[in-house]
């Protein structure tokens, strides 16, 4: 269970890195990536490391979306 | 050139997954995590440091130096934005705002994330105290609790508009509290320094109890605050007008 658990969440996690890498449109980016931070959050959780999963969560997901966003917003949405 | 990258790119990717198979499996007693330093902390850490939590004797004890050093980049990347000259400074409470309103640089949020928000800050709010509070026996901690706190600042700076969430932050304490990280474990390293003769040493002896949770307790509040105003301000720096 936990092997397969392991696995799915890596390949999620390969899968939105990629999609990241490859979106032309920067706010997509930025909504993938909060998703691959919140995949990594509950590998950290699972891993028995629930004090990294809570700053996973709220740098990764939260604050960096936001200052992302406002970068964008600042600057052009898609990327030349 | 697209070939190269490609060869390049497998390379990479096969060094890794060779690099990935080796290690030992997780959980591994015989693993090098285990036996190496990781045995000593585990034997020793409770006697050597007088802390009931190994991962904080391990932070702010054995590796205090490098959460030192942590702490000082987190205060040198709010610098480094601050310096921008495109960044946005906080003005003076009542000084005129150039854009009219207070709520002028609100963006209009959805009333869902507008309820949402509301209803969640003050659970936040107690989760990021708690974290704080029984960080240093438990999961968690001054960088948790910043984050978390950070993330909460942010929240309300998202909704309420960001002269408003400005406020949490008050403008005459804004300097001391975005350096507070540093100077408290400074002020706290000096203690030790004057204690124990070590820099950032922490009295071991179960006399000093009292003594000791308090330099603890201390690091971890300058982290948290120092940590939560930093994020928030990063976000305060990035003015977007519509």
């Amino acid at each position: 269970m936990s092997a397969v658990f392991d696995a799915v969440m890596l390949l999620l996690l390969i899968a939105t890195a990629v999609t990241v890498a490859r979106a032309r449109d920067l706010v997509a980016a930025v909504v993938t990536f909060g998703l691959y931070s919140l995949v990594l959050c509950l590998v950290w959780q699972h891993r028995g490391a629930p004090d990294v999963a809570i700053t996973e969560a709220a740098v990764g997901a939260g604050v960096t979306s936001v200052l992302f966003l406002l970068t964008i917003a600042k600057t052009a949405r898609t990327e030349r | 050139m697209r070939a190269f990258a490609l060869a390049l790119v497998l390379v990479v990717a096969l060094t890794l997954v060779v690099g990935v198979a080796a290690l030992p499996p997780h959980g591994d007693p015989s693993g090098p995590v285990h036996t190496h330093v990781g045995a000593h902390y585990i034997e020793h850490g409770v006697r050597d440091t007088g802390l009931r939590n190994l991962v904080t004797a391990v932070l702010l004890n054995y590796r205090g130096f490098d959460t030192f050093l942590e702490v000082i980049v987190l205060f040198t990347a709010l610098v480094a934005v601050l310096a921008l000259p495109s960044a946005t400074r906080p003005r003076r409470p009542g000084a005129p705002a150039d854009d009219g309103g207070d709520r002028a640089d609100a963006v209009p949020v959805s009333p869902v994330v507008f309820f949402v928000v509301r209803l969640l800050a003050p659970f936040i709010a107690v989760f990021a105290l708690a974290s704080l509070y029984r960080g240093h026996v438990t999961p968690g901690g001054g960088f948790q609790s910043a984050a978390i706190a950070g993330a909460l600042m942010i929240a309300l700076g998202l909704v309420f508009g960001r002269e408003r969430a400005a406020r949490l932050v008050p403008y005459g304490a804004r300097a001391w509290l975005q350096a507070l990280g540093p100077l408290g474990f400074a002020l706290v390293a000096f203690l030790g320094w004057r204690l124990t003769g070590v820099f950032l040493g922490f009295p071991a002896d179960e006399a000093a109890y009292a003594l000791r949770e308090a330099m603890v307790v201390s690091l971890e509040v300058g982290i948290a605050v120092g940590g939560a105003v930093v994020l928030a301000q990063l976000f305060m720096a990035l003015d977007v007008r519509a």
